[in-house]
């Protein structure tokens, strides 16, 4: 199970949780590579058609973050 | 019922007599027995089309929008509670409405009455509790209390809670120590299961929209299920299509639903549409203590905050 | 709407949500870790998942 692949698809906040993928890349972190990430301007730009829209495209989980 | 279906003519009369408002609407035969539909009445002549029996099982509260002047509306229990919902959605003023409510015990399901019979219903008429319908083949008299709604079964606001006039006596209201035991039983399966459960129940679903078209809630100029750029779900009998249509209609009337029933009663092919919005109901009950359209002045709790919110599902 | 996703169904850990400041890029990091193990503890996601063919 382990070497799988998963698809997880990450709403990030601009500010908030895109940041801190930014930093945490600056910052030479290492975390697993399942999240495809899609930033949004804000979380209220986040809406329940997103999350059914990825998971109808195939996603295996889906993060939201703000 | 019969006899306030007299007061609620007489109501109408003097209201369209005296030019207090432009219609009424109301119920009024619809062309099968066992239906019936929602009428706007505008003239005197028209009073006598007015009806009110055991199959109102409509929600009158989806033809108020967009209306310009004064309006009359006969509504029951759960048409009031979506009256509530649309003055606190902004979509109708108080002001301009006349509610004439009617207290009610509950509507009959047509589907159970009619799975009774093997050829077509040709008459209906209702006594008080007894139900008198007549097939071509035979007649049967049925006690009114077997052939509810299931809506209507755990309904605990059978009366008006906002009304102008009152077209008969207040009824009785029944206190249930659980309302939710079909929420309960789908909760206690585990995911397969409760996925199939739902995989089953839509498998009739012929897309035709009825359940949103009869829903007082669903008035969005274009559906999500019309919009094209990006296509958020697909037109055709596609299973995940079919779901999607069903999750998100669902999703959009948490913390708004009256439990009306208005859906199902317009579902033709019997899909018990509520086991999706009722388990919202429940949720919205137990994490805000909120029931929906019960009073004016509160907003719902999805378009509130407080700092009392449950939050324990953000990490 | 997790809620209503798992009452449909769906495993409650395939949805989640989160509230990291742009400074925390540890949190970050570990929240990815919880999620992705979680989500590799249940496998793909077969529902709700639409067919094209």
């Amino acid at each position: 199970m382990a070497d799988q692949d998963i698809k997880i698809v990450s709403f990030l906040c601009n500010w908030c949780s895109y940041g801190a993928a930014d930093l945490a890349g600056v910052s030479r972190m290492e975390y697993p590579a399942d999240i495809r990430v899609i930033r949004i301007p804000c979380s209220g730009r986040m809406s329940p058609k997103f999350i059914l829209s990825a998971f109808r495209e195939g996603a295996d989980a889906v993060w939201v973050s703000g | 019922m019969n006899t306030c279906i007299n007061k609620i003519r007489e109501l109408a009369l003097e209201l369209l007599d005296k030019k207090e408002v432009e219609k009424v609407i109301g119920f009024a035969n619809g062309t099968i027995p066992l239906a019936t539909s929602p009428i706007a009445i505008t003239s005197k002549q028209d009073i006598e089309k007015l009806v009110f029996n055991s199959t109102c099982g409509l929600n009158l509260a989806n033809y108020l929008r967009d209306q310009k002047g004064k309006i009359a509306v006969i509504a029951k229990g759960c048409d009031t509670r979506n009256i509530v919902t649309h003055i606190v959605e902004n979509q109708i003023k108080r002001d301009q409405l006349f509610i004439i409510g009617v207290p009610c015990n509950g509507m009959i399901d047509q589907f159970k009455i009619a799975a009774l019979f093997n050829d077509e219903i040709i008459e209906f008429s209702e006594d008080g509790d007894t139900l008198n319908i007549k097939s071509s083949l035979k007649e049967e008299k049925l006690y009114k209390k077997d052939y509810l709604r299931e809506n209507c079964k755990v309904c605990m606001h059978k009366n008006p809670v906002i009304y102008d006039v009152l077209a008969m006596d207040l009824v009785e209201e029944q206190t249930l120590d659980n309302p939710y035991p079909d929420v309960d039983k789908i909760e206690a399966m585990d995911s397969d299961k409760k996925w199939q459960h739902f995989q089953d129940l839509t498998k009739n679903c012929i897309r035709c929209y009825a359940c949103k078209n009869a829903c007082p809630l669903c008035y969005c100029p274009t559906c999500f299920v019309d919009e094209s750029s990006p296509q958020w779900v697909g037109k055709g009998q596609n299973k995940t299509d079919v779901n999607t249509f069903h999750y998100l209609r669902a999703f959009h009337c948490a913390g708004r639903c009256t439990d009306c029933g208005a859906c199902v009663q317009a579902c033709p092919m019997d899909i018990n549409v509520r086991d999706f919005t009722r388990k919202l109901n429940k949720d919205s009950f137990e994490m805000f203590g909120w029931e929906a359209g019960l009073d004016i002045t509160k907003r719902p709790p999805l378009d509130a905050y407080s700092p009392d919110d449950p939050d324990d599902f953000i990490k | 709407m997790g809620n209503l996703f798992e009452h449909m169904g769906i495993e409650r850990d395939r949805i989640h949500f989160s509230w990291i400041s742009s400074a925390e890029a540890t949190k970050f990091v570990d929240v990815v870790k919880e999620i992705s193990d979680k989500v590799r503890a249940l496998g793909p996601n077969k529902k709700l998942v639409k067919d094209y063919n």
